[in-house]
């Protein structure tokens, strides 16, 4: 995140809402973002799988990481990194992908925070 | 108007009122007929496998699947240009990015289940990747919405029937009135060779 870019920061759901374990999507603008809360700490990360753009917020949470129901990707939802690129072979006689097909980036991670009961989400300001 | 200039596009303007990200809609559609390209493609090599008497019972059905996938790939095309997008210039590159993996021949293609083990994962695929796009249009964008519902409605036919030959589950299938007859994209008007 580039520290001199302006940042806003939007209500996105009350705090109840975000129970420990929890992942959930909300919409600021046109950014579908997915939250979540594990250990007590808050997470916040773009929607869209950095592999093929599936909607994360449909996966499972592994430890600190979130599945991709698409193709079982696997990134933590704190640090952003891909954790776990998972083979399309799901018998040994399967021919493994390509490598550029295989090749994801990272989460696209965004600041979360709490205050007086609520959960905020800041993302740069849209430009005039 | 000067030549070149694109006036305002309505059908655009409408889609962005109603809350619709278009440039990643257009990411997935794209990504979502490369993944329809390329299993036409790997299954006309896995249907070339359907080889025995076994491989005879299943290679019709191999075809309508195969055919149908092409037929996905020309309906939803057209809409993706009109939104603006467009097919990557490189043919590798519009393989690599496409939203499924491909559909490789399995090395003991011989076992017919090993194949239809692969067609299986390969329509999944395809119905998560096109409930993405139902997802993202559901009430906001009526035109692609319908063509992806139309896409899905076939998906999950290919689905069944590869499940029914796996498993014995029934499937309600029959047959196709002819190869690759796509009932539901079959409407669509940009399918001109139907």
């Amino acid at each position: 995140m580039n520290g001199n870019t302006k940042m806003k920061r939007h209500p996105v759901c009350k705090s109840e809402e975000l129970t420990e374990g929890s992942i959930m999507k909300v919409t600021v603008g046109m950014e579908d973002i997915m939250i979540g809360r594990k250990n007590g700490r808050l997470f916040a990360c773009n929607n869209s799988c950095p592999h093929k753009g599936a909607s994360l917020s449909k996966g499972h949470m592994n430890g600190d990481n979130i599945v991709c129901y698409m193709h079982g990707y696997e990134y933590n939802v704190f640090s952003g990194k891909l954790e776990d690129m998972k083979s399309w072979k799901k018998e040994p006689t399967w021919v493994e992908q390509d490598e550029e097909w295989r090749k994801s980036g990272d989460l696209f991670l965004y600041p979360i925070s709490e205050e007086n009961g609520m959960v905020y989400v800041s993302l740069k300001e849209a430009q005039p | 108007m000067v030549k070149g200039e694109v006036p305002n596009i309505v059908a655009l303007e409408v889609l962005k009122k109603n809350g619709v990200n278009v440039e990643k809609l257009k990411e997935l559609l794209t990504k979502g007929v490369g993944a329809e390209f390329t299993t036409y493609y790997y299954y006309t090599i896995l249907r070339m496998h359907c080889t025995g008497l076994d491989g005879e019972g299943i290679k019709e059905i191999v075809e309508d699947a195969r055919i149908e996938d092409r037929n996905h790939f020309e309906a939803m095309v057209p809409r993706l240009y009109e939104l603006g997008g467009s097919l990557p210039k490189d043919i590798r590159k519009f393989a690599d990015q496409a939203g499924c993996p491909d559909a490789y021949l399995p090395d003991n293609w011989e076992d017919i289940n090993s194949i239809l083990k692969v067609l299986l994962e390969a329509e999944q695929c395809a119905i998560r990747s096109w409930g993405e796009v139902c997802d993202m249009t559901a009430g906001k964008d009526p035109r692609t919405y319908d063509i992806a519902q139309r896409i899905m409605q076939e998906e999950v036919e290919h689905e069944a029937w590869f499940i029914e030959l796996l498993s014995k589950r029934p499937s309600g299938h029959f047959r196709r009135k002819f190869a690759g007859q796509s009932p539901h994209t079959g409407s669509q008007g940009s399918l001109i060779h139907l």
